[in-house]
């Protein structure tokens, strides 16, 4: 199996360097790699339906506890079959649809990349690898998008899906590391035995939480469902492949396979039936006010998501069947809808609904293939549809609470979800050909066959309902622990309730498909209620945090230096303070002020005198020697406390800052009086009271004892061991003779800068 | 006396961050030097002082013996002083060439290289 | 004494510092000596990685002067893992400025002082004492100070007086806490501190220093509120320069935090309350700072900002698992955000802008490269299974063994940010069709460069991007050794007997 995802991967990184032998005739070529995985999965169907679970690990990431773990079993052969079947079809599609386009290779090379993740996705076993393959579905999906990437909006509606994908991808990060960390390995399949601790564990909560999240975002429930009816600014292929039939069922896939690890109970039912029961009929209210077929065609597929959710809500043994049946259903005539739409947008170079009409008489094995799949849309038998939606009313006819509330739901869902198959599949082709399009052709039978294979199928299915239950129905039920009862898909199920409500959704679909008619008029109207739409709210939502983020950054990055040295002095004043005023006590040892003698207070006196001198006279000559003199009082006081190598070393070092400041400031201007007096009080509250605090830490450090063990060392072996007098000077130069060194280097450097600052003069030529 | 000295620290401190906040870039450099004044001040108060009793052995000595000043903080303020002033040497240069270049002494007018560009 | 090789690196650089100033006008003998230098200073930190990695952590004693009376280098993992990012990132940068630093630069000792800034970074890693770290880290701003300010262009310059002043301003703070530091425990040996600290009675005192070492460390590192002066400067040198200012100035104050936090002040639960929050605040203030630009230098510098807020929470949860993950980022950083700033260049060279608004076409153009530069993109995102991804795992466990939610929030907010806004940059950048602008004529664009002039543009982005594939695919790798460093981390113990040898 691992072979069976590197194919994809390995076949885009060949495109990469390879790519322009594919843009041409041999691009059909491609399809060759999707086909041949479904044969191999098609493979495994005996295996499969005898109830064996196939297991395939190889060690990745160990200390993350990461592995390229595998599982096949009925769920992950279903989507898998799905993926490279409908795969298969897109890229035979793809062949003609973007027949000598520039960068077709690049289109496949995606389209792989995609396929690839999505297998990897659907076959992990490993919690952590499917995250991984998680979120390269929605970096491939960014890239599909926006794969006219010469538009501002397919760019728009790209960062908006792989945005809300993305949150939700952090999302099911952050629920997978939970889970992990709760059961200690990130192993489904060891998952399984330990549902009880999950659900008991505190974290239960927040793991559903961020589960649903990350399956509501990707499966693009209400309220995140806005970013798919955008995706559909890809290519038609994509919006077949991801936008209907796979990427988005990964949410979906997540909770079917999570239905055993994380079934606690009320809220799991809860949260799932609610949100998939509005997303459904929220959405399919939507498609009444639609004109463009891909737009039908996306809040159908949403609509159609929040009926697996819904199913998977209600988590009987019946729904969670008629939600596995329901995947191959809307797989194969939703696939099926969206390529005759592209082959219709191809030819005819629209899709406004308004505007087609009577393409039957061009395009008729297309027509043939939109009437089928209408049919099993809409679930008339026999068609796997209507097995499909037998299956979906015993499941809400049988639920607990609310089933009638539940039911009519469903109901009214399936309504709609008929009259939209309807629409797109059957009224483009129905009524009288308009003359602009008498002279289309037929295109390339790569581009009809495909669809006429899906929807043929689901009519097969439909009379052979046992194809599906013994390979996928049977296997899937196993998946789900559930308390395993015998069961049978069947067409016919006798005359009973069911078969009532069945009618009676046919008969509404009709009425409706005849009643109702698309128009831009109703459409209009929708679109002014856009204001209240989630999409319009998290924009204005997004606008309002960007205004804010302005906002924040500015008024922190003003690009005024006093202000960043105020904050930062602000936020030293306000941890010093807090930590000095939490346990404060002032007990200072006046004592030793006697023994100040007359020398001490000249010296200190001059030292005060010069520092304020140099803060507050208005001329730039005497600030600076001013200062000359604080370096001078400084020199003194040094030497009176036993300092006398600093006392030179800070003379000189004065002396020569005094020199070059002068020899400097002759060259600059006088002092402006630039700020004003609130400016200068409320920087003088800040310097006053940060050195208020550095003066009572001095003096509670000076109440400490102080550790003296190294300085006796160096007291007592300066001469014994080092060899010198002095020792200070033996400090500098030989137990701490590293920092010397650098010292020096830092000098060198300085040199360098200065020699460069002031010869260095940039020519225009230079500015290349 | 090392309340005094304590006092002198927090008015260096004071006075060295006062100036910084100033506009003008001479202002600035004499901040840091109060600043880094103070800061040696600090160190070499806290190192403990001593009057009169310079770290230096004796010719008849081996060893430093009796009381004596810290050695150490003296060899880091030295070490800090040095470090510094290439500092300052460099920022005042640093100061001359962006007054040629920009014209200006003002630092408020320093702001454009903070905006969106 | 094999020990010896740890202290190798800090050999090299300064030996081709000094022989750099020898050939003061021969710039082009400068670029080949300074390359010969880099690679060869990557050749001993690798050999000093694999022999501490073999052998343990490595002790060498300046002047045979046991600690804690001398100054000592401890080569533990942490150190020399540093020292090796520090080499390849030099490595690239290097080559990388033999082209794209114009000559007159050049002129003017630029070779000399980035070696002096690679021995300062060096010098900051491996040293065991705590006024030897000032010590290092004032060659390291006084080389960022030249080599931001070399070429004196007003905006360098505007950039340079406030980088200046924020990093003195820093300094002064660094050296106040040792002053109170040393005031308490009379020594500076940072394992000795460790020891004597603990019998300090005064413990507000302690946490008083521990607060004046996270604000000094705090401004260089780039954490909120104390980074203002970072996009106010990067952006303003040579590529080359933001470059390696990028991927280690700031992370040597990450270091310094680190090592300080982990072997010092360990655990303190005013300190790590007080980390946490301003790591929250960090990664959301860098985070929305992100979104607003428009120049993708400017786009990466909050990148920088935001995502030091990682790795400074995941070093407030203090835990083993939190302590892994920040190293696992701090490896994956170095190399990514001194890829960005040469991406930055590199992309100045071919369109002569780095505004968002003005760029576009790269991938109609450039679909290779812009292949290649999408990877480090990607990687920054922690699009799985690329490097920045992994760290993610560790830091959300630990924010959730630890219960701290809002840091897992934060965490999901920087991550979701950061996604966006690469997809706007890659959507405007390399999407967009090149908006109808005037190009300036006289600039030398990437298409009239020779080929050997475009491979060595090429050849350092190319090498970084290599060593992230790695680091992301090679994951078991990294995390072995982060799972290694974060034990000698948070056991502080054996730090402390092998520099003392107890």
């Amino acid at each position: 199996m691992l072979g069976a995802v590197l194919l994809g991967f390995l076949f885009s990184l060949f495109l990469v360097f390879a790519g322009s032998y594919f843009r041409g005739k041999l691009a059909v070529l491609s399809s060759l790699i999707p086909l041949s995985l479904f044969v191999y999965f098609l493979t495994f169907i005996p295996e499969i339906s005898s109830g064996e679970v196939i297991y395939e690990s190889y060690e990745w990431i160990p200390s993350f506890g990461v592995n390229l773990s595998f599982t096949l079993d009925g769920l992950a052969l279903l989507f898998a079959l799905m993926i490279t079947g409908v795969g298969s079809l897109v890229f035979l599609y793809t062949s003609a649809y973007l027949k000598d386009h520039k960068y077709l290779d690049r289109f496949y090379g995606y389209l792989s990349l995609f396929m690839a993740a999505m297998l990897g996705l659907v076959l992990s076993d490993n919690l952590m690898s499917l995250f991984i393959f998680w979120e390269l579905t929605s970096i491939s999906s960014f890239y599909l998008i926006g794969f006219n990437n010469d538009k501002a909006d397919s760019r728009k509606s790209a960062l908006v899906a792989l945005g809300i994908t993305g949150i939700g991808g952090l999302l099911l990060l952050g629920g997978a590391v939970l889970l992990g960390d709760v059961v200690g390995t990130y192993r489904i399949s060891e998952m399984l035995s330990m549902r009880d601790a999950i659900t008991d564990s505190s974290n239960y909560l927040l793991i559903l939480l961020l589960i649903f999240g990350a399956a509501f975002t990707k499966s693009a429930q209400f309220p995140f469902h806005f970013w798919l009816p955008g995706a559909m600014k890809a290519p038609t292929p994509v919006s077949t492949y991801l936008h209907s039939a796979t990427m988005v069922k990964a949410g979906v896939y997540l909770l079917f396979r999570m239905t055993p690890v994380l079934n606690g109970g009320d809220i799991w039912h809860t949260v799932l039936i609610v949100v998939g029961a509005i997303t459904m009929i929220y959405s399919a209210v939507h498609i009444i006010f639609r004109t463009d077929l891909k737009g039908i065609l996306a809040y159908s597929t949403i609509s159609a998501l929040g009926i697996l959710v819904f199913l998977i809500g209600i988590g009987t043994q019946a729904a969670l069947i008629a939600a596995a049946v329901f995947i191959v259903v809307h797989a194969l005539y939703k696939a099926s809808l969206f390529l005759i739409t592209g082959i219709i947008d191809h030819e005819t170079g629209t899709r406004d609904v308004t505007q087609l009409a009577g393409l039957r008489k061009v395009l008729l094995p297309v027509a043939i293939a939109g009437f089928i799949a209408a049919l099993i849309s809409g679930g008339v038998p026999p068609t796997l549809g209507f097995v499909g939606k037998d299956l979906i009313y015993e499941s809400t006819l049988h639920f607990k609470n609310n089933a009638v509330l539940l039911t009519i739901i469903a109901i009214s869902t399936n309504v709609l979800l008929f009259y939209a198959g309807f629409v797109a599949g059957v009224k483009p082709f129905m009524g009288k050909l308009p003359k602009k399009f008498e002279k289309l052709h037929l295109p390339s039978p790569l581009m009809w066959v495909p669809p006429l294979i899906m929807t043929i199928a689901g009519l097969v299915f439909g009379l052979f309902p046992s194809l599906i239950e013994t390979t996928f129905a049977k296997p899937i039920a196993m998946t789900q622990a559930i308390a395993f009862e015998d069961f049978h898909l069947k067409l016919w199920h006798g005359f009973n309730t069911i078969l009532g409500l069945s009618a009676i959704t046919l008969v509404l679909g009709v009425v409706l498909y005849f009643t109702l008619k698309p128009s831009h008029a109703l459409e209009n109207k929708i679109a002014k209620l856009d204001f209240i739409a989630p999409e319009v709210l998290l924009l204005k939502l997004s606008e309002g945090f960007a205004v804010f983020s302005k906002y924040w950054t500015n008024f922190f990055q003003t690009g005024y230096l006093r202000h960043y040295i105020s904050i930062v002095v602000a936020f030293l004043i306000l941890l010093l303070g807090y930590l000095i005023f939490s346990d404060f006590s002032l007990e200072t040892d006046f004592s030793t002020l006697a023994d100040l003698t007359i020398y001490e207070i000249s010296i200190l006196l001059m030292l005060l005198m010069g520092v304020l001198y140099t803060v507050f006279t208005k001329s730039r000559l005497a600030a600076v020697a001013a200062l000359g003199v604080v370096g001078l009082s400084f020199s003194l006081l040094f030497l009176f406390y036993s300092a006398p190598d600093l006392a030179m070393t800070q003379f000189s070092v004065d002396t020569l800052t005094v020199i070059l400041f002068v020899l400097v400031l002759y060259k600059l201007p006088k002092y402006l009086n630039f700020s004003n007096k609130w400016l200068r009080m409320k920087h003088g509250v800040l310097s006053v009271s940060f050195g208020v605090l550095i003066t009572l830490l001095i003096l509670r450090v000076l109440k400490e004892p102080k550790n003296t063990e190294i300085s006796e060392f160096y007291a007592e072996n300066a001469y014994k061991l080092a060899h010198g007098k002095n020792v200070v000077n033996v400090i500098l130069v030989d137990f701490r003779g590293i920092d010397t060194m650098i010292e020096i280097s830092v000098l060198i450097v300085a040199a360098l800068g200065v020699f460069g600052l002031l010869k260095l003069r940039l020519k225009t030529r230079d500015k290349k | 006396m090392e309340i005094i000295l304590a006092i002198i620290t927090g008015v260096l401190y004071a006075s060295g961050i006062y100036m910084i906040l100033r506009r003008s870039m001479v202002k600035l450099i004499l901040g840091i030097i109060l600043l880094g004044n103070g800061v040696n001040l600090l160190i070499f108060l806290l190192g403990r002082i001593t009057k009169g009793q310079p770290p230096i052995i004796d010719s008849t000595e081996k060893a430093l013996e009796g009381i004596y000043a810290d050695p150490i903080p003296q060899a880091l303020i030295l070490t800090a002083i040095v470090i510094s002033f290439g500092l300052q040497a460099f920022a005042i240069i640093l100061v001359k060439r962006a007054y040629k270049v920009l014209k200006t002494d003002d630092l408020d007018q320093l702001n454009t290289t903070d905006e969106d560009s | 004494m094999t020990n010896d090789i740890i202290i190798l690196p800090l050999v090299v650089h300064l030996f081709f510092s000094i022989l750099l100033m020898l050939f003061w006008n021969k710039v082009n003998f400068q670029k080949v000596v300074s390359m010969v230098g880099n690679a060869i200073a990557l050749c001993v930190a690798i050999w000093a990685f694999i022999h501490v990695y073999n052998n343990g952590t490595q002790i060498v004693e300046s002047g045979n002067w046991p600690a804690p009376f001398g100054i000592v280098f401890v080569g533990d993992m942490l150190a020399v893992t540093l020292v090796l990012l520090t080499a390849i990132a030099g490595f690239a940068v290097s080559v990388f400025s033999t082209i794209s630093v114009i000559k007159a630069r050049l002129r003017f000792g630029y070779f000399s002082v980035f070696h002096f800034l690679l021995l300062g970074l060096n010098g900051a890693f491996l040293t065991g004492d705590i006024f030897n770290l000032y010590v290092w880290f004032e060659i390291i701003i006084i080389s960022s100070f030249v080599l931001i300010s070399i070429g004196g262009e007003k905006n360098q310059l505007e950039g340079a007086v406030k980088y200046f002043a924020l990093n003195f301003f820093a300094s002064m703070i660094f050296l106040t806490a040792l002053g109170v530091l040393y005031g308490l425990v009379g020594t500076l040996n940072m394992a000795d501190i460790s020891l004597k600290i603990a019998e300090v009675k005064d413990t507000t005192l302690v946490e008083i220093s521990a607060v004046l070492f996270l604000v000094g460390f705090g401004i260089k590192s780039a954490i909120f509120p104390l980074y203002f002066w970072l996009p106010a400067s990067y952006h303003t040198p040579p590529s080359a320069v933001s470059a390696i200012f990028a991927g280690l100035l700031t992370k040597v104050g990450v270091y310094a935090l680190i090592r300080v936090f982990t072997l010092i002040y360990g655990g303190d639960s005013f300190l790590t309350t007080l980390l946490l929050f301003l790591a929250i605040m960090t990664i959301f203030s860098g985070g929305i700072g992100a979104i607003i630009q428009n120049n993708i230098k400017k786009v990466f510098m909050y990148f920088i900002i935001c995502h030091i807020g990682f790795m400074i929470g995941g070093l407030a949860l203090f835990t083993e698992v939190a302590m892994a993950g920040v190293i696992f980022y701090l490896i994956h950083d170095i190399i990514i955000k001194t890829n960005l700033f040469l991406i930055s260049g590199l992309i100045y060279r071919i369109k002569a802008t780095t505004n968002m608004k003005k760029l576009g076409g790269l991938y109609a153009h450039y679909p290779k490269l812009s292949l290649l530069i999408a990877i480090p993109l990607f990687s920054l995102v922690g699009i799985p299974p690329l490097s920045g991804y992994w760290p993610k795992i560790s830091l959300i466990l630990a924010s959730f063994n630890a219960q701290e939610y809002w840091f897992f929030g934060a965490l999901i907010f920087g991550s979701l940010i950061t996604l966006i806004v690469i997809a706007k940059l890659w959507s405007e950048v390399f999407w967009k069709d090149q908006p109808k602008i005037n190009f300036p004529k006289k600039f030398i664009y990437f298409d009239q460069l020779r080929l050997g002039q475009k491979f060595t543009f090429v050849f350092p982005v190319a090498f970084l991007t290599f060593v992230t594939l790695y680091i992301g695919f090679g994951a078991e790798h990294i995390q072995q050794l982060s799972q290694r460093i974060a034990m000698e981390l948070m056991n502080n113990e054996l730090y402390i007997n092998a520099v003392l040898k107890r």
